[in-house]
């Protein structure tokens, strides 16, 4: 039943093995394992309540898991000294669900503080570098002034990922990015995601409930259930199988895959 | 010079320019890429080709330095051509310069001048006083809302609310009065035994106590502590949209949120005040023992004689007032919260202010009506 890829030939810029939370009783993960090669879009989905965005602040160094190893760039996360994660933390960006950017500062404030605080770059750079961020991102500059509070959902993402990808980091987490979007800004962050990867050679790993987000730009998907992984590979190959919960979220989409 | 060649190398291939990148052009190279960019001289709206085959790594950040100072040289996208790139640098640099049209965007917060801001805050302060105004009309009609429809009252939210207000609160009422009925009996102990008026001072300790400090002291307990609390949950309510979904579901705002905290904070405070008139009471007894050896029997006996009924009675009337007016306060700025964290902090120490200062020009009210009244 689970399709494994080739992954334990040591090119992973993730590995996570037979990792265990417990939350008092509550069991969560129950042995995940799995592992995110370079330059790879991976989407991690499973239903509410199964702990994907759980599994994300373990990976970056947020939550400690009650057992179990998890690698980033070849570093185990939770058995290295400070210093060791902090470095790590320069490698990748996170965009938080909603955001999550600081209220009391503007957007190129927002975008600056990566660049303040772990480059030696001259101050009079820090402006023009911003400002290409936002574009990258496909915001006009206008927005820099802008505090958080004045913007749209979609805004507020897209600014999160600028700052996420502030450091040029070798892989991004985006939690749900596009839930809250309308499907044409959703599909435009998509591709833009897409874009990114390809052209920056970029890890991505999503946590998403997005099917459409699913059926373009993802390369291998892997489903969460009951606290342990029970499908790994292409969108193609997890749709084909025969498992209920996978079979009811695939459905969900039939008739629209029956028009394309 | 020599330096800047590790980064970038013009050389001239059959009459044309080529510029070579070398080396790792990442974001932690940034500060000697822009010095060798800036080193090399371009010569203003000519052809180049920018040659990739000695490139190792690039990165976003590299690419648009290498672009904006090759368009501040008036070499634009038409007269540049890129050959011998890796696939992927070549997929990069065709994206940074699809999005590279952009200025750069300050990174500065809008700082405004000394006028600006005394302007600001007076427009402010003006907006805040008609808010409050149309505020009070509003729960005004929801208190005329209620009287037609008693049903409507929360009364689980108002005890609820209650509990936190008044018996939570009760320790350290009693403490803050307890501690002020000693010092203010020390120090008038002190100039009285020169006098050898030691006698006067329960006089002194009494009135003092239940007809200012308690009521004073206890209205700004209670709106450092309730008035906060009642902004930042209100507050963070607005922020999280509870209050629309309230709205939604046909209920209204003030009905379940404010009446519950304006009557459980009207009917606590005379309580904390009598907690505070008996502490600092007490307070006082200690000292006179203590200092002026005029033991429990003597003081009660003296206090009973002549602490008029009025004065503790002054205090507990101004009580209700000071709870009304910090209520109205803390739930108006909770519901202007704007949808951002910064704003609850914002709101909530502009409550705590706002309520103190009402308290005690109230109380200053209060004095000269009180004084004029002949009470």
């Amino acid at each position: 039943m689970e399709i494994r890829p080739a992954a334990r030939n040591g090119s992973a810029i993730l590995e996570v093995d037979s990792v265990v939370t417990r939350f008092g009783r509550d069991v969560v993960h129950d042995g995940v394992s799995f592992a995110v090669e370079r330059g790879e879009v991976v989407a991690l989905i499973g239903g509410s309540g199964t702990g994907k965005s759980v599994l994300v602040k373990e990976v970056i160094g947020l939550l400690r898991p009650t057992a179990g190893t998890i690698r980033l760039f070849d570093t185990d996360v939770w058995h290295s000294d400070r210093e060791t994660v902090n470095t790590l933390r320069r490698r990748f960006g996170m965009l938080f669900q909603d955001g999550a950017l600081f209220s009391s500062l503007t957007v190129a404030e927002n975008i600056a503080v990566p660049f303040r605080e772990h480059t030696d770059l001259p101050l009079e750079l820090i402006p023009a570098l911003v400002g290409f961020k936002l574009s990258l991102v496909g915001l006009p500059p206008e927005t820099g002034t802008k505090m958080p509070a004045e913007l749209s959902g979609g805004m507020r993402k897209r600014v999160a990922l600028a700052r996420a990808l502030a450091l040029e980091p070798e892989i991004v987490f985006l939690d749900e990015p596009t839930s809250g979007l309308d499907p044409i800004s959703a599909r435009a962050f998509d591709s833009m995601v897409r874009v990114l990867s390809d052209s920056l050679g970029l890890t991505v790993f999503i946590v998403t409930h997005d099917l459409d987000t699913l059926l373009s730009i993802i390369d291998r998907v892997i489903v969460l259930s009951a606290g342990k992984v029970i499908a790994d590979g292409s969108v193609d190959r997890v749709m084909r199988m025969d498992e209920p919960w996978i079979r009811d979220y695939f459905s969900a989409r039939s008739p629209a895959q029956e028009r394309a | 010079m020599n330096a800047s060649r590790d980064w970038i190398q013009h050389e001239i291939e059959n009459g044309a320019d080529v510029l070579y990148l070398r080396g790792v052009w990442r974001l932690s190279n940034l500060v000697p890429i822009v010095r060798a960019l800036q080193s090399l001289g371009l010569a203003p709206r000519s052809h180049y080709v920018i040659d990739g085959s000695r490139l190792e790594a690039l990165d976003t950040a590299a690419g648009f330095m290498l672009f904006r100072h090759l368009a501040d040289a008036g070499c634009t996208a038409p007269m540049l051509s890129a050959r011998s790139f890796d696939p992927r640098h070549e997929r990069l640099l065709a994206l940074v310069r699809e999005r590279m049209e952009c200025p750069p965007a300050s990174a500065r917060s809008r700082h405004p001048g000394l006028v600006r801001h005394v302007g600001a805050a007076a427009l402010e302060v003006w907006r805040i006083l008609k808010a409050h105004n149309a505020f009070v009309g509003a729960v005004a009609l929801e208190i005329v809302a209620l009287a037609k429809r008693p049903r409507l009252f929360r009364v689980k939210e108002t005890v609820s609310q209650f509990q936190t207000i008044c018996l939570d609160a009760i320790p350290i009422v009693a403490l803050i009065t307890f501690l002020i009925g000693v010092v203010f009996t020390y120090l008038l102990g002190l100039q009285a035994q020169r006098y050898g008026a030691n006698i006067f001072v329960i006089d002194g300790v009494g009135l003092a106590v239940c007809r200012e400090l308690s009521p004073l002291l206890v209205a700004v307990i209670v709106a450092g502590r309730s008035g906060a609390a009642f902004t930042a949950q209100i507050g963070t309510m607005k922020v999280q949209e509870e209050i629309d979904a309230i709205s939604t579901l046909g209920l209204s705002p003030i009905q379940v949120l404010v009446l519950p905290r304006l009557v459980a904070i009207t009917v606590a405070l005379p309580l904390l005040v009598f907690v505070g008139d008996l502490a600092g009471i007490a307070g006082g007894m200690l000292i006179a023992a203590w200092q002026l050896e005029i033991f429990a029997t003597t003081f009660l006996d003296r206090l009973h004689g002549v602490l008029p009924l009025s004065a503790p009675v002054v205090g507990l009337v101004k009580a209700p007032v000071f709870a009304a007016f910090i209520a109205l306060i803390a739930c108006r700025m909770g519901m202007l919260v704007a949808r951002d964290a910064r704003s609850v902090g914002i709101n909530t120490t502009s409550t705590v202010v706002q309520s103190i200062v009402w308290v005690i020009v109230l109380d200053a009210v209060f004095a000269v009506v009180f004084q004029q009244l002949g009470i």
